[in-house]
């Protein structure tokens, strides 16, 4: 994994506030998911990344130094903002090539890139249209193509999904896949959606409290837990017997339905157990797989907040966004249990 | 399941030079001059009312000038000091004309850029707040210096056009250092006074109504506190301080309704407010540059 952003001791105070408090991380991959509640830092880390903000400590994005060398950051890096950031009164081409040659393009060659990135990101004819008409969707992708005109090697997307139909949401997702690919960019996409982060993401940053509490592969995130000892197991009958079996030889299970329970193993036991355990009260085991946390379980159980386990309500029931997970998380839907996450 | 198509025009990524970060706001620069031109009504009409100002104005001095004039008024000498206070006098032209521009293009611009929230997109990328101030600046100053500096600037030039002979010429040519001066200044108020005022409010309609608040009504409450204790009061008043400016420079004697602001004091406010201006500018966009990008936790 070769290593885009690179934190040390990272850190930013505003006044007695502290928005990043001694950051230490290698950030790498190919799509990333930055996460967090609000006020986790994310922002602000965002903006010590473009060398907006002046910090404490080392960040470099690219190699570069972002307090010294924030301009040359921001010409090699796309930032997709969440909020509109138009020009009133100029069509799609023309806020792109002006994007472009604020990025440094030559005049032609903005205008050639605006016209590949507005076609590549779907607004084909419409781009000679006037911005203010566009509808939500439309606008989403001008902040796409904007972000793209000038061929960054890192592109940043705030909220990307934000406010699209689900159609629209859809073929967004696509492009974001789409684009590491076909462009060789790297993408940091920093959202609330975590179904998005889910069906996109490679990589993911949680953040926290002004920290970094997870780096790693989206896979690592779900089995950061040594996930392999949670089974979903499936018997042709009397599920709730093999269930009190189970729950005799130390494990915590919980029946979904006839045929089905969750099963979390006790410390140091094998899906031998399980096995031996159904052979002993005569029942069959037609199927038994490792139950995979969904991206929303695993982000709460990293911040240090309840996830959900077993007894508790299932991962498919989970709010999708961050913000109704803390909101959960408040009113006490969730259950507390499960560690920490990882630095 | 992939719900959209993928278009591609084949991409190639840019080899090519990019763009001095020095030479960046020239870009913004030509968008200022751009976006003014666009629609009939920002500052075309204006231009064409500085043009007629213009050649009212030069006809007048070659009027003035010319023989036949001298010869029926036959005190040449009178003429052709009334002649040259044509000069100094079409300020009273322009200013009104450069205000008009004022508030129709610079009046708006920054809080327009505050309220589409264009200056994330300026400062998302390698947009450094000095250089959006200098291509604004630059931008509007040309777009003003098109009538308040090229205005007096031809009418200097009709002047020395007009000169007898060489010897007159060389006499005359500080006409055109001061028609320089005073263009400078008249551009100056016009561009980055109110591009100062446009910082202050993220709204553009109100931006332009405090603009004109200020200009007009303070302006005048300015005059009329000058002319009842001090006229250095009445200095506050940007078009008078402008023309103060520009009757001292051409050693034009005031009219006796006009005020006499020390030459002094008019300079010392216009290019204070013009100051301030520019650095409620830097305030504003050093802000936005801070708290854009991102959102602003």
């Amino acid at each position: 994994m070769t290593a885009i952003i690179e934190l040390e001791r990272l850190a930013k105070r505003y006044g007695p506030i502290t928005a990043l408090d001694d950051v230490t991380a290698v950030v790498g991959g190919s799509i990333i998911g930055l996460l967090g509640p609000n006020g986790a830092g994310k922002s602000t880390l965002l903006k010590c990344l473009l060398g907006l903000l002046p910090y404490q400590g080392r960040a470099r994005v690219l190699g570069l130094d972002a307090n010294a060398q924030g301009a040359e950051i921001r010409d090699r890096v796309g930032y997709m903002p969440e909020q509109e950031a138009f020009l009133s009164g100029m069509s799609a081409v023309e806020l792109c090539t002006y994007a472009g040659e604020l990025s440094g393009l030559p005049r032609t060659e903005a205008m050639q890139r605006a016209h590949a990135a507005l076609y590549y990101a779907g607004l084909e004819e419409k781009r000679y249209q006037p911005i203010d008409g566009y509808s939500t969707g439309m606008k989403q992708r001008v902040k796409l193509a904007q972000a793209l005109v000038h061929d960054p090697e890192i592109l940043f997307l705030d909220e990307p999904t934000n406010g699209l139909d689900p159609r629209s949401r859809e073929e967004m997702l696509d492009l974001i896949v789409d684009l590491p690919a076909r462009r060789g960019c790297t993408i940091v996409l920093s959202t609330h959606l975590l179904p998005d982060v889910d069906r996109v993401c490679d990589h993911a940053v949680i953040m926290h409290r002004g920290g970094v509490r997870f780096v790693g592969t989206i896979d690592e995130l779900r089995g950061a837990r040594g996930r392999d000892s949670e089974l979903t197991v499936e018997v042709k009958a009397e599920a709730a017997k093999l269930g009190e079996a189970l729950t005799a030889a130390g494990a915590t299970c919980k029946v979904t339905s006839p045929v089905a329970l969750q099963v979390d193993l006790p410390a140091n036991a094998t899906t031998q157990l399980v096995f031996a355990t159904a052979q002993t009260a005569g029942l069959q085991v037609r199927a038994l797989a490792v139950r995979r946390e969904s991206v929303e379980a695993a982000f709460l159980r990293v911040i240090g907040e309840p996830a959900p386990g077993p007894s508790g309500v299932p991962a498919s029931a989970l709010p999708g966004t961050l913000a109704d997970a803390s909101m959960a998380v408040a009113a006490g839907m969730f259950e507390r249990g499960g560690a920490g996450g990882q630095r | 399941m992939s719900a959209g198509q993928i278009h591609d025009l084949g991409y190639k990524r840019y080899a090519g030079s990019r763009r001095s970060m020095g030479t960046r706001w020239t870009v913004i620069m030509r968008h200022q001059i751009a976006t003014a031109w666009k629609g009939w009504w920002r500052f075309k009409p204006w231009l064409i009312a500085g043009l007629i100002a213009t050649a009212v104005s030069g006809g007048i001095l070659y009027f003035l000038s010319g023989n036949l004039f001298r010869m029926i008024g036959g005190f040449s000498g009178q003429v052709i000091k009334f002649a040259d206070g044509i000069l100094p006098i079409s300020m009273a032209w322009y200013a009104p004309i450069g205000f008009l521009v004022s508030l129709t293009v610079s009046a708006t611009v920054v809080a327009g850029d505050v309220q589409s929230g264009a200056l994330t997109f300026y400062f998302a990328r390698s947009v450094r707040p000095r250089d959006y101030v200098i291509g604004k600046l630059a931008g509007l100053g040309v777009l003003l210096s098109l009538i308040m500096l090229a205005g007096p600037l031809v009418l200097a030039g009709v002047r020395l056009g007009l000169s007898d002979d060489r010897h007159q010429l060389f006499e005359l040519l500080p006409v055109a250092y001061k028609a320089l001066a005073i263009g400078v200044l008249g551009t100056l108020i016009y561009a980055a006074v109110p591009l100062g005022f446009s910082a202050l409010i993220a709204n553009r309609r109100y931006a332009m109504a405090l603009w004109a608040a200020y200009y007009l009504l303070l302006g005048s409450m300015a005059q009329g506190i000058g002319r009842l204790t001090s006229p250095t009061v009445a200095a506050l008043d940007l078009a008078s301080s402008l023309k103060s400016v520009s009757l001292s420079l051409f050693d034009v004697h005031r009219s006796g309704r006009d005020l006499s602001i020390p030459t002094s004091a008019a300079l010392i406010s216009i290019l204070g407010h013009v100051a301030i201006a520019i650095g409620l500018v830097v305030w504003r966009v050093r802000n936005a540059q801070q708290t854009g990008v991102g959102g602003s936790s």
